[in-house]
């Protein structure tokens, strides 16, 4: 009997990233194959509690101390409250910078770890190139969890802008802050991939698409016409890569009725507890019921409203299947949730790609973005009543919902990835 | 000869009986018909406290339980007897557990792990919360107070215990659990209840047969604490047991829940029956070893904080909610 094909998920330590490879894995793992995921140093057991073997790679220099995100978040937080725009050179300029440390303490221990593994595939979901992927003697699939912004395009506003489609002049202004700000780290990383035998990306690049496949978590529905439409030999768009969960019990409320809103920020988001408290506190004027992930920070929390039920953690896809709207940050994994349940969005956008798909949630009239940093009780409360009872936007996401469920993106993923490895293509094609 | 409640009884006021009270009383009555006992037989504490794996004390309760029913009389020189009344067909009538009590401690206990009540807490702020009798809190405090949930503080405040439920008492926890719970199943004279693990067994493979979407976290925390709850009875060190018996009540409080993707809840329960095969062939030695493996994954340690573009090094913390 032939050996299972390995495929080697490497994600980002993210949860969007890892829980995306989560569900592509579980269904290549249905096929036949042997999933295995590469993690970064820290991110442990989140795999293995889904079943998969993981191999860590070793950290880089000393361990965090144990205020460092406290520091992080302090150092941080007034960021997030700018535009994207000015969010360029305080935030995005200085991750890059980190993502490229990343890369390249990465590179050496990556390298030896893939000979030793020697998968039938490698699928990356990140948003740098390890040259070791491209060196491992097999395909590789890049995985674009992030809005499709990532792949750039005339006629698709910049990654991490939050423009809109149109925006032509705010294009040209963006762009060109940006270029000139991530500039040194690109510089960095294309001598860092000229020292690992990869040709240098152009100005504001840091992963190539892959010659085999690309794989872009964006649904029909939020899809940009392109000025250059992507090979489909090559690139596959998937709608979104929802992974399944067991059910939730919705938790008593001493008080509320009405409909239920599910409120997640991601690991990032629940970190910022004033923004969280300011809004637990709004909620208690809202006649709906919340369900808000507070991550590990229960504890900063006191005098909930009885219409708020807090927890550390949920079965998200389960309960964003019960909800009525999911007030997110626009992570992309949310969005293809609330997408593929049906669900309306209210995105308050912290950085990154969470403004692209917050000003898409407005085009494509499956949300609504509120800025994070000036809103009212009054704003929230008519933001959620609106999206809560918009019955022509609940019929167009059901209608939607059903054609995602229809085709889901994890089995597409699942038998593209596995159509690379030699000798099965033929079978799982 | 006078006919009295044990000297235990006269000296605190009675409370409602608690549940777990009410069960052993049952136990009680159950094993005196298994045993052919009649009317006027001898009901030796340490005989039944050994034979419900439990401490003399619940025994105690449990008796005067049987007292206050009119199942069992007291007498100071010679302890408690079946009463004169007595027949195998006798049952507990009740009273009941105040159900209207248990409602307004499981109410404050919800809202605690909420965070809508505060650490500290006044009586009066828990009458108009509850819009209760100050009768009513006090004896849902008494409850809570019991067990060990809730002590008072000066004036008329109390102050509520650290539950599980927030990352750092997690993974105190699973600390306790790992020094106590293997020494339990090792230690000299643990005894296993075969009837219970037999049970257990088999509303195991009943929860692992249901498919993915029907596998309810609540079936799977209330089978997680019968059978650690197994463990600690088994123990035969009765400190070991109560301590034991004690923290696991603790882990079934709301904002404790389970919160775990059913592949951990899967594997957690097949770890559970490999546990338990060992201790059914009384490797009770091999069973700690998984028993250790599994409280280890069981508290997996989780990144407390990662996201798209965020620097590579990341706080770590322990999983929100882990199951075992």
């Amino acid at each position: 009997m032939a050996e299972a094909p390995v495929i080697a998920f490497f994600p980002e330590a993210s949860f969007g990233a890892a829980l995306n490879c989560v569900g592509i894995a579980r269904a290549a793992q249905a096929r036949g194959a042997r999933p295995v995921f590469i993690c970064h140093p820290g991110f442990t057991g989140i795999f293995a509690d889904y079943g998969f073997q993981e191999y860590h790679l070793p950290a880089v220099g000393a361990p965090p101390s144990a205020d460092y995100w406290q520091d992080f978040i302090r150092r941080h937080l007034p960021h997030f409250n700018l535009t994207p725009i000015d969010q360029i050179e305080t935030y995005v300029a200085p991750t890059w910078e980190a993502i490229v440390d990343t890369a390249i303490g990465a590179e050496a221990a990556l390298a030896a770890l893939l000979a030793r593994l020697r998968p039938d595939v490698v699928v990356l979901d990140n948003v740098v190139m390890f040259p070791a992927i491209a060196r491992a003697g097999c395909p590789w699939v890049r995985v674009v969890s992030c809005a499709e912004t990532e792949i750039a395009d005339e006629a698709v506003p910049p990654y991490c802008s939050g423009l809109a489609r149109d925006d032509r002049e705010g294009r040209a202004r963006f762009l060109a802050r940006y270029l000139r700000a991530v500039a040194p780290a690109q510089d960095r990383y294309n001598r860092f991939r000229a020292g690992a035998g990869l040709p240098a990306l152009p100005p504001g690049e840091f992963l190539e698409p892959s010659p085999h496949l690309n794989l872009l978590l964006a649904p029909s529905i939020l899809r940009h016409d392109r000025a250059r439409p992507l090979d489909p030999a090559r690139f596959a768009f998937l709608e979104g890569a929802v992974r399944r969960e067991g059910p939730y019990d919705l938790p008593e409320f001493p008080k509320g009725e009405g409909p239920l809103v599910y409120v997640a920020f991601g690991s990032l988001g629940a970190m910022d507890v004033a923004l969280m408290e300011r809004m637990i506190a709004a909620f208690a004027h809202v006649p709906a019921r919340f369900l808000v992930n507070v991550g590990a920070f229960r504890d900063a929390y006191r005098a909930v409203p009885d219409n708020v039920h807090l927890e550390g953690w949920y079965p998200q896809p389960s309960v964003v299947a019960m909800a009525d709207l999911f007030i997110h940050h626009g992570g992309n994994n949310s969005f293809c949730e609330a997408l593929y349940h049906g669900v309306p969005s209210l995105i308050l956008p912290y950085c990154w790609d969470g403004h692209d798909n917050a000003t898409r949630a407005g085009e494509t009239g499956t949300g609504m973005r509120l800025d994070r940093a000036r809103w009212t009780t009054g704003d929230l409360a008519a933001a959620i009543a609106a999206l809560v009872s918009d019955q022509a936007m609940r019929a167009r996401l059901r209608e939607n919902a059903r054609a995602m469920q229809a085709s889901p993106g994890v089995d597409l993923a699942a038998e593209r990835i596995l159509a690379l490895v030699p000798g099965r293509a033929k079978a799982a094609g | 000869m006078a006919r009295s409640a044990s000297p235990n009884r006269q000296a605190r006021p009675r409370s409602s009986p608690r549940a777990s009270h009410l069960d052993l009383a049952q136990r009680i009555l159950d094993l005196a018909r298994a045993r052919g006992m009649g009317a006027g037989a001898h009901l030796p504490e340490q005989v039944l406290a050994t034979a419900c794996n439990v401490s003399r004390t619940p025994v105690r309760a449990a008796l005067d339980l049987l007292v206050d029913q009119g199942l069992a009389e007291h007498e100071s020189s010679s302890g408690y007897r079946l009463a004169a009344g007595f027949s195998p067909a006798s049952t507990i009538s009740g009273p009941l557990p105040d159900a209207a009590e248990a409602d307004l401690a499981r109410r404050i206990l919800r809202d605690r792990a909420a965070r809508r009540l505060d650490e500290t807490v006044t009586v009066g702020e828990l009458i108009r919360r509850y819009g209760a009798a100050r009768s009513a809190v006090g004896k849902a405090l008494a409850r809570l107070a019991e067990d060990g949930l809730v002590t008072r503080a000066p004036g008329q405040s109390w102050v509520f215990a650290a539950l599980p439920d927030a990352p750092e008492s997690q993974a105190d926890s699973y600390e306790f659990r790992l020094m106590l719970e293997p020494a339990a199943l090792t230690a000299p004279g643990f005894r296993l209840d075969p009837d219970r693990a037999a049970a257990l067994r088999r509303a195991m493979v009943a929860f692992l047969a249901e498919p993915d979407d029907r596998l309810d976290p609540r079936a799977f925390q209330t089978l997680d604490a019968a059978f650690h709850g197994l463990i600690a009875r088994g123990a035969a060190n009765r400190f070991v047991a109560d301590a034991l018996g004690q923290h696991l009540r603790l882990r079934e409080l709301p904002g404790a829940v389970v919160r775990a993707n059913v592949v951990r809840l899967r594997q957690a329960m097949q770890e559970h029956l490999g546990i338990l095969d060992q201790m059914e062939a009384g490797r009770f030695d091999v069973a700690a070893d998984l028993l250790c493996v599994h409280l280890r994954l069981s508290r997996s340690q989780r990144p407390q904080a990662a996201n798209r573009g965020a620097p590579p090094l990341f706080g770590l913390t322990y999983r929100v909610g882990g199951d075992g």
